[in-house]
C-alpha cells in the first residue's frame, strides 16, 4: 500500500507545485504597504471594450501611484465566477473595488461582503439593480458609465433619419437582464416609436457574442426576409450580423447600426458594410474609475454619477 | 483504494501549504470558508457524477439539468409557491431528466455519452424556451438564506454540500443499491448473472445524478438570486474533473465520494489561490487542465504498475 | 534426395502460471505438404501455433526455417519469415473493400496517397492466381462467411508465404464451399507452400492431408503419414492416457429428480436437448468446442432464453426470463469464463459472495453492518478460500477465484449447480479440493451438471456422460462403462 501512496501523492504534489510556482511568477505586483490597491473586476477580458477600459485604468493608476489589480471571468455570462473573484480579491485586502457587474442583480450578494469589509464600491458601465441593491444595503459610492439609455436613443434617432421614417427593423439584444443592454434597447425603442413607419419585426438576445450574433440574425432573416435594418446592442453582435448578411448575399441591402464603435466596427463603417455605431469611451471610463477610487481613498467627495460622453460614429466621422 | 484517496488528500494539503507560503491571505478562516462555499456547487454536482462514473457511465447533461431545474425553481417561487413546494418541484424536474437519461441508456441501450449529450441540448433548450432567454429573478430572504445564511458560522451552502455528501455516502456504502453501483461498473455481465436487475439500477443511478444537479441548482439560484437559463454551462467538465482528480476511475468499478469531495476542494483551492495571487483567469484554466491531466496520468501509471 | 524441411520445431516448451501447456513438442513441415495437427481441447495445438506466429514466446526449444535457426519474438518476425496464420475469428474490417483489406497496412501508395489503380489490379491478380472469384471492390461486410475466409487467405498470401497455418477453417462452411477451399489449398501446396491444418473433422484429415501429428496434454504423441494410420488409431492416440489421476470416490445414490429438461432448444445453437438430473447426481457434458455446451449452461441458468422446450425443477415448470429467476429457483452457474461472468474483479471476496443475496440481506434497502461478512464467513472457511478481507479477487489464484464463484451459490440455497469447465486454469491442489467439494454437494442432495473438456475428469467425476455435438445430445454413456476413446469418438461424430 505504501508503494502506491508515495508515487501518487508526490506526483500530484510536484505537478501542482510546479504549476503554482510557474504561474505565481506571472502574477501582478503584490500590494506593498504604502501603495493602495484598487481592484478592477471586469465582465471579461476577451472583448476590446474591456481591454480599452483596462488600459485607461492602468495608465491612470500608474500616474496616480496606486496599484491596480485586474481580474475577470472567461465569459460575460459567468456571474458566479465573477462573484468568486470579488470574494477572493476582498481576501487580499484591496482598498477600493471597481466592478463592471456581469449580473445587475446577481452580483449584489457578493458586494454585500465588500460593504461588510468597508471597501468602497465603484460601479462601472452597467448599473446595479436599484431595488436589489437597496434591499441588500449595498451603496455604491459612484457610477461611471455612459448613459446607455441616451445612447440607445441616439441610435434610434439615427435610424429614423437614415431610413426616412420607414423601415422593418431586427434587434439583437445583449444578455437579458443586463442593465446596459436593457437601457440601450429602451432608448432605441422610445426613439423609433415616434416614427410610425418603423416596425420592429423581431428582437432576440445574442448574449453579446459575435458568433451568436451571426446565428441569431441568420435565423431572424430566414423568418423575416423583409428586414432592412438591424440594430445590435453591441458591435460584436453587429459584426456577426454583417457576416450573416454577407452569407445571405444581401450586403448593402440591409443597414446595420451597432454600439461601442470598436476598431473593427469603424473599419466596417468605412467600408460601407455598417452604417453607424454609438461610440463609448471605455478608456475614459477606466481612467475615471481609478481617479474616483483615488479620490475616495483620500476622503474627497465624488459625484454619484460620472457620465462619460457618447458619440455617433458614421462614415463621415469614422475617418477621424 | 485507500492509497489513492490518501494521495489526493496529501495533494490538497500540500497545495494549501504552498499557497500559504505564497500569500498570507490564503490561510484565514474567512478565506477558507469562502473556498468551501465556492466549491460547494461543483461538489454537489460531482457527487452525482461520482455515482455515474463508478457505474461505468458518464453524464454530460448535468449543467443543463442545473439550468432547467433552476428555472423551474424560480418559476415556482415567482408564482408564489412556498419554498418546500418549489424545491420539490425543482428536484422533480432534475429526477425526471435523469430518468429519461437512464431509460435511454438501460433499455434503449444508447451509449451514455450519446444519451446525455442529447439531454444536454434538450434540457438547455427547454430552459431557454420556457424563460424566453430571460432570467427569473428576485426571490425573498427566506429562500436566499440557502446561500447567504449560516449556522454556527458555517455558510449554508457548505451545510447543504455536507448533507448531500453524508446522504450520498450512506447510500453508496451501506445499501444494496450502492453495492450494485460498484458491481455494475466493475463487471456488468457478472452482476447480471448474479441476478441483479441491471436496467432498474442503471436508471436509478442517472436519477441520482439528476437529483444532485437539482440540489446544486437550488444553491446556485439562491446565491445569484436569479435563475438563469444559461446557468451551469461547462459544469459537467468541472464535475468530471473533481471526480477524476478524487481518484475515481473513468473505467468504472472503483472510486469514492470522499475522493470526489477532496477533488472539488482541490479545484476550489486552486481557483481561489490563483485569484489571490492575481493570476489571470486564462492561466487559471491552463493550470486546472494541467492538474486534471496530471491526476489521471498518475492514476494510469499506478494501475500499470500493479498489473 | 532429401531437401531440408521448411519448418522444424524441436522440443518446444511453454508454461503459464500453474499450467504446462507444451512439454517438449516437435513438429516438422516439408514444402508443399498439408500437415494435419490433431488433439483434444487443451492439447496444446493453439499454443504451439501461437508460438509459431509470434503471439507467444517459447520458454525453450528450437525453431529452424529452411535449416537455419530462427528467433520468433513477435508477429513481425513471423511475418518476415513467411509464416501466416489464419484464425477462426477472421480479422477483416467489414466496411473496407476486399482490396483494402488484403492490402491493409501495406497499401501501394505514392507520397502518402493510396494508389487505387495499383491496389485493385494487384488484388485482382492475386485473386486470379489463387483461383478465387471475387470482385476487389466489394465491401467485405457484404460477403458470406466462406468468401470472407477466402479474403483472409488471400490476405495471408499477399507477401511471400512459406508456411500457412489454418485453424478450423471449415467450421462455418457448406460442403460446396469446403470443396472450393480444398481446391485452393491444393493449389497452394502445388506452389510449395507448407500448410498446417488444425481440425476436429477426421474426414477432412484424410481428404487433403499428407501427414498428421497428434498432440495430447502438451506432449507430442505421434507423427505419421496418413496412409499408415486409421481413424481409430488416431482417436486412440488422442485420447488414451494413463488415468494416473485419482478422483475422490463417489458413494452417492441418485435420489429424486431435481431438474428435468425436455426438448430444450435455442436456434441455432441448441435443439432437442433432454435429460433429467437427480439429487446427488453428477451429469458430465462432453463435446468439442462449438458443440453447444456453454449455450446449454446459459439457458439453464437463465442467462439466455430458450426458444423451445421445457425445464422443470422439482416438479415445477420454470420460465426463466433472467438470471434472477434461475437463482430464485436454486440454480447456480459457474460460468466458463469466471472473470467475464462469474466475478467482479475489483471487489473483495465478501462482496462477490454476497452480490446475489443483496435483497435477502437488506432491510429497506440498507445492508445491516457486517451482514455480508456474516454471510460469507462460513462459506470462506468451508471452501478454504485463501484471501484477506480487503483483497480484490483479481489477485487471487485461479483455484481460489473458482471457489469464490462457487461460494456465491453456497451462501444461498442452490440445489442445482451448473459447472462450466470448473477446473480450467486451476492448479492440481485446488482441483482436488474442487472435486471434494462437488462430492460434498452431492452428498447433501444437490445435483451437478458439469461441462468439461477434460476426459479424465468427466470419466472420474460423472455418474452419467452426455456427449453433445452440433447443439444436440449425440450419445449418453454410463460413466462406469465409458472409455475416453468412446467419448471422444462420439464427440467427433464417429461411430
Amino acid at each position: 500500500m505504501n508503494r502506491c501512496l508515495v508515487p501518487r501523492a508526490s506526483c500530484l504534489v510536484l505537478g501542482v507545485l510546479c504549476l503554482v510556482l510557474f504561474t505565481s511568477c506571472n502574477r501582478q505586483a503584490p500590494a506593498s504597504d504604502d501603495r493602495k490597491t484598487v481592484a478592477l473586476v471586469l465582465k471579461t477580458l476577451n472583448h476590446p471594450f474591456f481591454v480599452d477600459m483596462r488600459r485607461g485604468a492602468q495608465e491612470a493608476a500608474d500616474r496616480l501611484g496606486v496599484t491596480l489589480q485586474v481580474q475577470a471571468a472567461e465569459r460575460e455570462i459567468d456571474v458566479d465566477k465573477q462573484m468568486q473573484i470579488v470574494e477572493n480579491m476582498l481576501q487580499t485586502g484591496i482598498d477600493v473595488l471597481a466592478i463592471t457587474p456581469s449580473g445587475s442583480r446577481e452580483v449584489v450578494s457578493a458586494l454585500v461582503k465588500a460593504s461588510g469589509a468597508s471597501v468602497p464600491i465603484v460601479i462601472v458601465d452597467t448599473r446595479l439593480d436599484a431595488k436589489a441593491a437597496a434591499d441588500a444595503g449595498v451603496k455604491p459610492r459612484t457610477f461611471i458609465g455612459s448613459d446607455n439609455y441616451e445612447g440607445g436613443k441616439l441610435a434610434g434617432e439615427y435610424v429614423v433619419s437614415l431610413t426616412g421614417g420607414k423601415a422593418r427593423v431586427g434587434i439583437l439584444e445583449g444578455i437579458p437582464g443586463h442593465e446596459t443592454g436593457d437601457s440601450r434597447l429602451r432608448g432605441f425603442r422610445d426613439a423609433v416609436a415616434k416614427a410610425s413607419g418603423i416596425a420592429i419585426a423581431a428582437s432576440q438576445p445574442a448574449n453579446w457574442e459575435r458568433d451568436q450574433g451571426f446565428n441569431v440574425f441568420q435565423n431572424m432573416l430566414q423568418a423575416h426576409p423583409d428586414i432592412d435594418t438591424v440594430f445590435a446592442a453591441s458591435d460584436l453582435m453587429a459584426l456577426g450580423a454583417i457576416e450573416a448578411i454577407a452569407a445571405a448575399g444581401r450586403t448593402g441591402a440591409i443597414r446595420v447600426v451597432g454600439f461601442d464603435a470598436l476598431d473593427d466596427a469603424k473599419k466596417a463603417i468605412a467600408a460601407g458594410t455598417m452604417s453607424a455605431s454609438v461610440a463609448q469611451f471605455p478608456y475614459e471610463m477606466g481612467k475615471a474609475a481609478v481617479e474616483s477610487a483615488v479620490k475616495l481613498l483620500a476622503g474627497e467627495p465624488v459625484p454619484a454619477d460620472i457620465m462619460v460622453k457618447l458619440e455617433m460614429v458614421t462614415k463621415a466621422t469614422a475617418a477621424k | 483504494m485507500n492509497a489513492r484517496r490518501y494521495g489526493t488528500v496529501i495533494g490538497l494539503v500540500v497545495l494549501c501549504t504552498v499557497l500559504w507560503a505564497l500569500t498570507p491571505h490564503f490561510l484565514t478562516i474567512s478565506n477558507l470558508l469562502n473556498v468551501a462555499q465556492q466549491s460547494s456547487i461543483n461538489a454537489i454536482v460531482a457527487a452525482g457524477m461520482t455515482f455515474v462514473i463508478i457505474s461505468g457511465g458518464i453524464d454530460l447533461s448535468v449543467g443543463s439539468i442545473v439550468a432547467l431545474s433552476g428555472v423551474a425553481l424560480g418559476a415556482l417561487l415567482q408564482a408564489g409557491q412556498p419554498i418546500p413546494i418549489a424545491i420539490a418541484g425543482s428536484v422533480a424536474v432534475g429526477v425526471v431528466c435523469g430518468l429519461v437519461n437512464g431509460l435511454l441508456i438501460s433499455i434503449g441501450r444508447l451509449p451514455p455519452f450519446i444519451a446525455t449529450l442529447g439531454m444536454m441540448s434538450v434540457a438547455r433548450g427547454a430552459a431557454l424556451l420556457f424563460t424566453e432567454g430571460r432570467p427569473v429573478s428576485g426571490f425573498d430572504e427566506g429562500f436566499r438564506w440557502i446561500a447567504t445564511g449560516s449556522v454556527l458560522f458555517i455558510p449554508a451552502p457548505v451545510i447543504v454540500m455536507m448533507a448531500a455528501y453524508a446522504i450520498a455516502h450512506v447510500v453508496l456504502t451501506r445499501t444494496t443499491f450502492g453495492r450494485y453501483v460498484y458491481a455494475i461498473g466493475g463487471n456488468e455481465e457478472a452482476t447480471r448473472l448474479s441476478g441483479v436487475a441491471i436496467s432498474f439500477h442503471k436508471t436509478a443511478i442517472y436519477c441520482v445524478s439528476g437529483l444532485m444537479s437539482a440540489a446544486a441548482a437550488i444553491v446556485l439560484t439562491a446565491r445569484l438570486n436569479s435563475a438563469q437559463p444559461i446557468a451551469g454551462m461547462m459544469y459537467e467538465l468541472d464535475a468530471i474533473a473533481a471526480t477524476v482528480i478524487g481518484g475515481t476511475s473513468l473505467l468504472g468499478g472503483e472510486g469514492s465520494l470522499g475522493g470526489t469531495l477532496v477533488g472539488a476542494l482541490i479545484m476550489g483551492v486552486l481557483r481561489n489561490g490563483l485569484n489571490l495571487l492575481g493570476v489571470s483567469s486564462f492561466l487559471q484554466q491552463i493550470v486546472i487542465g494541467g492538474v486534471i491531466v496530471g491526476a489521471v496520468l498518475v492514476d494510469t501509471i499506478l494501475k500499470r504498475q500493479r498489473t | 534426395m532429401t531437401t531440408a524441411p521448411v519448418l522444424a520445431m524441436r522440443d518446444i516448451r511453454k508454461s503459464f502460471p500453474g499450467v504446462v501447456a507444451l512439454a517438449g513438442v516437435d513438429l516438422t513441415l516439408n514444402a508443399g505438404e498439408v500437415h494435419m495437427l490433431l488433439g483434444e481441447n487443451g492439447a496444446g495445438k493453439s499454443t504451439l501455433m501461437k508460438i509459431l506466429s509470434g503471439a507467444y514466446r517459447k520458454d525453450a526449444g528450437e525453431i529452424r526455417i529452411n535449416d537455419r535457426p530462427a528467433e520468433i519474438r513477435s508477429p513481425h518476425d513471423a511475418l518476415a519469415l513467411g509464416i501466416r496464420v489464419i484464425y477462426q475469428e477472421l480479422s477483416l474490417v467489414p466496411h473496407l473493400s476486399v482490396a483494402e483489406n488484403i492490402f491493409l497496412g501495406a497499401e501501394p501508395a505514392r507520397a502518402g496517397w493510396i494508389d487505387r489503380h495499383t491496389l485493385e489490379s494487384a488484388t485482382a491478380e492475386l485473386l486470379a492466381d489463387l483461383g478465387m472469384d471475387l470482385d476487389p471492390r466489394t465491401p467485405v461486410a457484404q460477403l458470406s462467411v466462406a468468401r470472407r475466409q477466402m479474403v483472409e487467405i488471400a490476405k495471408a498470401l499477399r507477401g511471400e508465404a512459406s508456411v500457412v497455418v489454418m485453424d478450423e477453417p471449415t467450421s462455418a462452411l457448406t460442403a460446396r464451399e469446403v470443396d472450393q477451399l480444398f481446391a485452393i489449398i491444393k493449389r497452394l501446396a502445388e506452389r510449395g507452400v507448407a500448410i498446417v491444418y488444425i481440425t476436429h473433422r477426421l474426414d477432412e484429415v484424410y481428404r487433403i492431408g499428407d501427414r498428421v501429428t497428434v498432440l495430447r496434454d502438451g506432449h507430442h504423441v505421434a507423427t505419421h503419414a496418413l496412409a499408415e494410420v486409421t481413424v481409430n488409431d488416431l482417436v486412440r492416440l488422442m485420447a488414451n492416457r494413463e488415468l494416473a489421476q485419482h478422483f475422490p470416490a463417489r458413494r452417492v445414490k441418485p435420489g429424486d429428480a431435481l431438474l428435468t429438461v425436455t426438448d430444450l432448444g435455442r436456434e441455432p445453437f441448441l435443439s432437442g436437448v433432454s435429460f433429467t438430473l437427480h439429487a446427488g447426481e453428477i451429469i458430465g457434458i462432453a463435446g468439442l468446442l462449438g458443440a453447444g455446451r456453454s449455450r446449454l449452461a446459459r439457458v439453464l441458468a437463465g442467462a439466455d432464453r430458450a426458444g423451445q422446450g421445457r425445464i422443470e425443477c422439482r416438479g415445477e415448470a420454470l420460465t426463466l426470463r433472467s438470471p434472477a429467476d434461475a437463482i430464485r429457483k436454486g440454480i447456480g452457474l459457474l460460468p466458463e469464463d469466471r472473470r467475464a461472468g462469474g466475478l467482479v474483479a475489483l471487489l473483495t471476496v465478501v462482496r462477490n459472495v454476497a452480490l446475489p443475496h443483496g435483497r435477502r440481506l437488506a432491510r429497506w434497502g440498507f445492508l445491516p453492518p457486517r451482514s455480508e461478512d456474516v454471510l460469507a464467513a462460513p462459506v470462506v472457511s468451508n471452501l478454504h478460500i485463501k484471501a484477506t478481507a480487503t483483497q480484490a479477487v483479481r489477485s487471487l489464484s485461479g483455484g481460489n477465484q473458482q471457489k469464490v464463484v462457487l461460494g456465491k451459490w453456497l451462501a444461498g440455497d442452490a440445489r442445482v449447480f451448473i459447472f462450466d469447465e470448473p477446473t480450467r486454469g486451476v492448479d492440481v491442489g485446488a482441483k482436488i479440493e474442487i472435486y471434494n467439494l462437488m462430492n460434498r454437494l452431492t452428498e447433501s442432495g444437490a445435483g451437478i451438471v458439469m461441462i468439461s473438456s477434460e476426459l479424465p475428469e468427466l470419466l472420474g467425476m460423472s455418474d452419467r456422460i452426455l456427449v453433445m455435438r452440433g447443439g444436440r445430445v449425440q450419445k449418453e454413456f454410463d460413466a462406469r462403462n465409458a472409455t475416453q476413446e468412446g467419448v471422444l469418438k462420439a464427440a467427433l461424430g464417429l461411430h
